[in-house]
């Protein structure tokens, strides 16, 4: 039997084929960005046609796809949405469109604000009023909500929001505006604020179930066309679909609230990241992913991937939880070039796959980050894509030398060399932010490397960082697509109650967490989820009176409901002390409750990861010969030797500078790093200051026998 | 105080042309203090420079506790050189920006030899280069091994700094001492030893708690920035810091220069008056600037400025020049790195004794709110010189605070200021409409609402409208960003601090382009009186059930607003920013509000016989 990843990208459809053996195979077709689900079909037909079986029949033996998909990102990021309208308390119907006032680029006078996902006219008011605390102050006229309605109609509306003030704390105004607006528009699309996150904040709110809204139809379609797809093979397995929050949820949960699917592309990422660096006992990683055009960075800490409920795409906020991913425009296809002081940049702009670099000789005149990697010896032109694309490497250094190396006077090779090392550290600058804004420092977690152009770039990010471990899995160029498949389902939930922890209503506390907890197992029990497979894991929002910024903390289910919050509280002082280098405990200052969370989690059945049999520590099985290779901290070119990824195992040591070259992705180790493979495959590259530690790690109880291969 | 303490001055500027030339040149190796310059490590440097002063930035919003802080983010981060030139800075309100480093100089004068690693000093004064007395800044100074290398610096705005009146706006004072507790630089910790007795002392003279803690958050944020530099030096060494930086600069100093050069060399002369002094009603001072341009520098002169006023409502020389700064930093390249050698093609000249360097000890809280006025000044003279570089006119100030007692928490104190209500409209520009609900120029959309929702929780008011205004926004080719009315119900008893101005003129067009909007607030109290408080004001003891009610000026608009698209006209009267009246008197526009169409004949007909 099967299992299927897939991960929709800009340029290809990566798919993990793994078997009940532990066994797995790699396919990528390219995407077909107009209909993504025609080149996910493509690629299962492929993956029937290897194994000798017709669609049907190989679909008969998958029990499970888990699908990431861009649907939802690319409709936002294009507004390729519905034609969305907002009902919203009277006075407040702009919140959407002026984010609070911000301008990003604050000198920048052509900088235009982001364009609502709601025109203003669609945005409509209605009267009705709560308080901050979710009392009535004015009902809810059901007249103002009849002629925004009829607006609606006259306007073709497919999908409506609804918004009303302090709704966190009393949804009654919002539910029956939404049963007004569903009797009379069944077929609209309809988001309600309190139902999609119903979290304090008001912007955050409206803009996330303005979201929500514009992107449902489009989700909607999708997820029905696939299904059609899947169905007309009579496709009887289990379909699921990534989520922001690094779960996986039912395609009608996805329906239900289609903002979480916002991320669902990269959410992948650090699932994985995480069960390969568990194979060696980390419980915290940093994950990154360079494709073509970005570069993703997550952080998981005890197990667990950050989460973050501030949110963006596009300028726009969403509240949900969602991994926090810090993505920047470093790739591959990222083009160097010199700016009006004369400094050399790289990138946001990228040559993507039309035209594409200059090696591709597809007529890209512009020099890129993969051209300086060709240049620099990283890349092999003969056994790019597996030998599938065959890069042109005058043509590389011919774009280098007019755009870069002629303006800044330096040679070529120099050149490019310089374009390596501005993308290095815009890519560790991204890594450290994410570390740093959590108050982590990035040196104690090991850097798990993804993408096709990832592990080419990965030692120097490390050393810019001072990071001493790097794990580059073997599947790192379909990384997302593996994460999917060990992922387990996830719904989040909010509530809102800002009271003094020692003045909680016990009674109103209880019902909230009991309405989550019902609500969480109610969704996970429709997607066949069996009761001894649910966990629950509430976390209180926690701050300082006065405060603006909270503190999650977690909590167990008993210890929550127990009526003692002394153990959460005593915790909240610890974090805030870790995170920002102070605590108010003993001052006395009295500790406020904002938000209560819960999610809802049900444990997926998860391929089996295989250990390999150690072979013992003599890499010079996979070793293919030499070549030129750029060496970026001495400034020279040396003969470097080249191993076949493929055919190192686990127990093969080598000592950088190496190239470890795979079908699909290439890995430099730089002269200041070794490299052990682990028992399932991944190369392990570490400071050799590091060395026990990594070699114990790694190798167990074969440590001290592969003292041998010094140099 | 001598202006040439001012860092911000380009009183350096010639002395280190000769490497600039130098270094100028393509090809070949650049040396600098005798290390080969390497040019990638020069982008590298600039960008983790950056990326410290961000991170610095990111733990004063995480740490801090008043709303102006960690919500509106009305401070900025800073690294500077041993020297006191600026290294890097990320200003999220660039008005305190453009101070940091000639107080920066100002200790390094002050203190000499007297340095050492682990002082951290405190510092407002406005008489030893302090912009604003609220603003309160931390430096540390930064050694490798024994020698002093750089500094790190935070500014924030702090909620109550002492003097007659919480919160600082006070617009009955007439002297220094009546707005504030005077911190000339004092160091709160000597040699990693925290002064107790002086940190006390000053913390003894400020209302409120959280300033104590806020100034702890603006320590630590300095501690990150401390470690950040040091990470660089140790990797790359200090000589090779040291020359790097100088190029660097130099490199910098070359594209200002550029950026001024493609301004013709001239004199260019504008005005622009700041209307009541908070003390006589219908009062007026005009402030006038001389621009030089002459072959990659620029002088901005203000001899000929009317002189101080007797009340607040004066300008300091630091927050004067980060005005001049910040406004013609939005007339050239937006990616310029901000460093010492940005500065250095750029002098200022402010005579003491006027309305923008009012002379000890002169009442100055007010000072920062002068930016709009200069700015109008510096677009008026170079408007007409660079008219495709320079927006028209943006919507003035007008903000307001309340303080009180929250009925609904047993009388817990609260301080808002009520950014929501007072943002405004940007001025219209060559090829972009004005950006709507940005607000004042010295923030430039960095100062942000609050939180509609979080507003109810942390205040007794009850939001009532927060809406764009329409028709706020002056017509043109491209309008002025559009204004905001904004209404609120008062709940607990309180007292409103007004500060600005807006209300006697309205943002200007430029090149044809129509002008903004008047600023306004209006009380309606329970027995319905009405009651507009003046632009600079104190209103005790304003009762729950109030109504609050603000407009805050649309931005000009920029050329004639019968060349805008009749299609984006539609679309702003379809969304209700234009009027239909508006649509047809000011762009010649006549839509079918039926049809949602623009009428082509008769637009035609109105276009045509207009032109």
């Amino acid at each position: 039997m099967f299992k299927i990843g897939i991960d929709v990208g800009g340029t290809f459809t990566d798919f993990l084929l793994t078997r009940d053996d532990g066994t797995s195979s790699i396919y990528k077709v390219l995407s077909t960005p107009k209909d993504p689900s025609i080149a996910t079909i493509q690629g299962i037909e492929e993956m029937a046609a290897d194994a000798g079986l017709s669609t049907a029949d190989f679909l008969k033996q998958v029990t499970t796809i888990v699908h990431g998909t861009t649907v939802t990102t690319n409709a936002t990021l294009t507004y390729r949405g519905a034609k969305t309208g907002l009902l919203t308390t009277r006075g407040v119907r702009d919140a959407l469109e002026m984010r609070r006032g911000i301008r990003e680029e604050q000198y920048n006078n052509h900088y235009e604000n982001a364009r609502p996902v709601v025109e203003r006219y669609l945005r409509l008011p209605v009267d009705e009023r709560l308080d901050y605390a979710g009392a009535e102050i004015e009902p809810l006229s059901e007249d103002s909500v009849a002629t925004a309605i009829a607006e609606f109609q006259r306007e073709n509306v497919e999908a409506v929001a609804i918004c009303f003030m302090n709704s966190f704390a009393n949804p009654a105004h919002e539910h029956r505006a939404a049963e007004l607006v569903r009797a009379a528009m069944p077929d609209a699309f309809l988001s309600v604020s309190a139902d999609v996150a119903p979290a304090i904040r008001f912007y955050d709110r409206v803009s996330t179930a303005a979201l929500n809204a514009y992107i449902g139809p489009v989700l909607t379609r999708y997820i029905t066309s696939l299904i059609a797809r899947l169905d007309s093979f009579a496709f009887e397995g289990i379909l699921l679909i990534m989520a922001s929050n690094g779960g996986v949820i039912a395609p009608q949960s996805a329906m239900d609230r289609p903002a979480m699917t916002l991320l669902s592309g990269p959410a992948g990422g650090p699932v994985a990241g995480l069960a390969f660096s568990q194979g060696q006992g980390y419980q915290d990683c940093i994950t990154c992913d360079m494709g073509g055009t970005s570069f993703d960075v997550a952080l998981i800490k005890d197990g667990e991937p950050l989460i973050t409920t501030e949110g963006e795409i596009n300028r726009l906020r969403i509240s949900l939880p969602m991994l926090n991913v810090v993505t920047i425009g470093a790739g591959g296809g990222s083009i160097g070039w010199i700016d009006e002081v004369g400094l050399l940049r790289m990138g946001p702009q990228s040559a993507g796959a039309d035209p594409g670099p200059a090696c591709y000789g597809r007529g890209g005149q512009e020099p890129t980050c993969s051209d300086a990697d060709l240049v620099l010896g990283y890349l092999d032109p003969d056994f790019f894509a597996g030998g599938r694309l065959k890069l042109d490497p005058t043509a590389a250094a011919r774009a280098i030398q007019e755009r870069v190396a002629k303006p800044m006077g330096l040679s070529m090779e120099e050149a490019a060399g310089g374009m390596y090392e501005v993308i290095n550290v815009s890519m560790a600058a991204a890594v450290r932010e994410i570390a740093v804004n959590s108050g982590y420092d990035p040196r104690d977690f090991p850097l798990v490397t993804a993408g096709g152009a990832g592990p080419n770039h990965a030692c120097m990010i490390a050393l810019a960082l001072s990071i001493p471990v790097i794990l580059v899995p073997r599947e790192s160029s379909i990384f997302c697509a593996a994460g999917m498949l060990r992922s387990d389902l996830r719904h989040d939930f909010v509530r809102t109650y800002p009271v003094r922890v020692n003045l909680i209503d016990h009674e109103r506390y209880g019902r909230l967490f009991r309405e989550m907890r019902e609500a969480g197992r109610g969704l996970l029990l429709s997607e066949g989820i069996t009761e001894d497979r649910i966990t629950y894991q509430p976390s209180l929002e926690l701050r300082y009176l006065r405060q603006y910024h909270e503190v999650n903390v977690p909590a167990a289910w008993d210890e929550v409901m127990s009526g003692d919050l002394s153990g959460v509280v005593s915790r909240f002082h610890t974090a805030h002390d870790t995170l920002y280098g102070y605590s108010l405990e003993d001052k006395g200052t009295p500790v406020e409750l904002i938000n209560m969370r819960l999610v809802a989690i049900g444990d997926t059945e998860k391929p089996s990861l295989t250990a390999e049999p150690y072979v013992g520590t003599d890499p010079s099985a996979a070793r293919k010969g030499t070549r030129r290779v750029y060496l970026p901290n001495e400034k020279r070119f040396a003969d470097v030797d080249v191993y076949d990824g493929m055919e190192l195992r686990f127990g093969h040591r080598l000592e950088g500078p190496a190239i470890i070259e795979q079908v699909n992705t290439t890995t430099f180790v730089t002269p200041e790093f070794s490299v052990v493979v682990d028992q399932l495959g991944t190369y392990t590259i570490y400071l050799r200051e590091r060395k026990e530690e990594v070699l114990g790690r790694v190798l167990g109880e074969h440590a001290a026998t592969a003292g041998g291969v010094e140099r | 105080m001598s202006n040439d303490a001012t860092g911000a001055t380009g009183a350096t500027g010639s002395t280190d042309q000769g490497a600039t030339t130098a270094a100028g040149a393509a090809g070949g190796a650049t040396v600098v203090d005798g290390i080969t310059i390497d040019r990638v490590l020069v982008s590298i440097l600039q960008k983790r420079l950056k990326s410290i002063t961000e991170e610095m930035s990111i733990a004063m919003t995480r740490t801090t506790r008043s709303p102006i802080l960690c919500e509106a983010k009305d401070f900025v981060t800073g690294l500077y050189d041993a020297e006191g030139n600026m290294l890097e800075q990320t200003e999220n309100l660039p008005i305190l920006a453009f101070s940091l480093a000639p107080v920066c100089k100002y200790i390094i004068d002050y203190y000499g030899d007297d340095v050492h690693p682990g002082d951290v000093i405190f510092h407002n004064d406005v008489f030893s280069m302090g912009n604003q007395n609220n603003d309160v800044a931390v430096y540390k100074p930064i050694f490798h091994g024994d020698t002093l290398v750089a500094w790190a610096a935070v500014k924030g705005h702090q909620a109550d700094i002492g003097g007659n009146v919480q919160g600082g706006y006070n617009p009955l004072a007439t002297e220094v001492w009546q707005e504030t507790l005077r911190i000339p630089p004092v160091k709160v910790y000597d040699k990693g030893v925290l002064r107790r007795d002086v940190w006390e002392f000053i913390f003894a003279n400020i209302r409120l708690d959280i300033v104590e803690e806020d100034m702890r958050a603006e320590i630590g944020s300095c501690v990150v920035g401390e470690r950040g530099v040091l990470r660089i030096i140790e990797r790359y060494g200090l000589e090779v810091f040291e020359a790097h930086k100088k190029f660097l600069f130099d490199s910098t100093e070359r594209m200002m220069r550029q950026e001024i050069r493609s301004i013709p060399n001239g004199v260019y002369t504008g005005e622009a008056d700041a209307f009541f002094d908070g003390q006589t009603p219908g009062s007026k001072s005009t402030i006038r600037v001389k621009v030089t341009v002459d072959d990659g520098h620029i002088t901005f002169d203000y001899t000929g400025t009317d002189g101080q006023t007797p009340g607040f409502v004066n300008g300091t020389y630091a927050s004067s020049a980060s005005a001049t700064i910040l406004t013609f930093l939005q007339m050239v390249n937006p990616d310029i790195p901000h460093n010492q050698g940005m500065v250095r093609p750029i002098t200022i000249t402010i005579p003491e004794g006027t309305l923008l360097n009012a002379a000890y000890p002169a009442a100055t809280t007010y000072g920062n709110h002068l930016c709009p006025n200069n700015a109008d000044a510096i677009m008026r003279a170079l408007g007409p010189v660079i008219p495709e570089r320079v927006t028209a006119e943006w919507g003035e100030l007008l903000c307001s605070l309340t303080t009180g007692k929250d009925p609904r928490k047993s009388g817990e104190a609260f301080v808002d200021i009520n950014f929501m209500g007072m943002k405004g409209g940007s001025g219209g520009m060559y090829g972009t409409d004005g950006y709507d609900h940005i607000g004042m120029i010295d923030a430039s959309g960095g100062v942000l609402d609050q939180d509609y929702e979080m507003f109810e929780q942390q205040t007794p008011h009850l939001l009532l409208k927060h809406e764009l205004w329409e028709d706020s926004a002056g017509a043109g080719r491209w309008r002025g960003g559009v204004g905001v009315e904004m209404e609120y119900k008062v709940g607990g008893m309180v007292n409103l601090v007004t500060f600005g101005d807006g209300d006697v003129e309205a943002s200007r067009g430029a090149q044809g382009g129509k002008e903004g909007t008047l600023n306004i607030i209006k009380l309606t109290l329970p027995d319905g009186t009405e009651h507009i408080p003046t632009t600079k004001d104190l209103v005790p003891n304003v009762e729950a059930g109030t109504l609050y009610f603000q407009q805050a000026g649309g931005g000009g608009g920029w050329g004639d607003p019968h060349e805008r698209p009749a299609e984006k006209v539609l679309r702003d009267v379809r969304n209700g920013l234009v009027s239909e009246q508006k649509a047809r008197d000011d762009y010649g526009v006549v839509i079918n509000t039926s049809t949602w169409r623009v009428d082509e004949v008769e637009t035609a007909k109105l276009r045509g016989s207009a032109s």
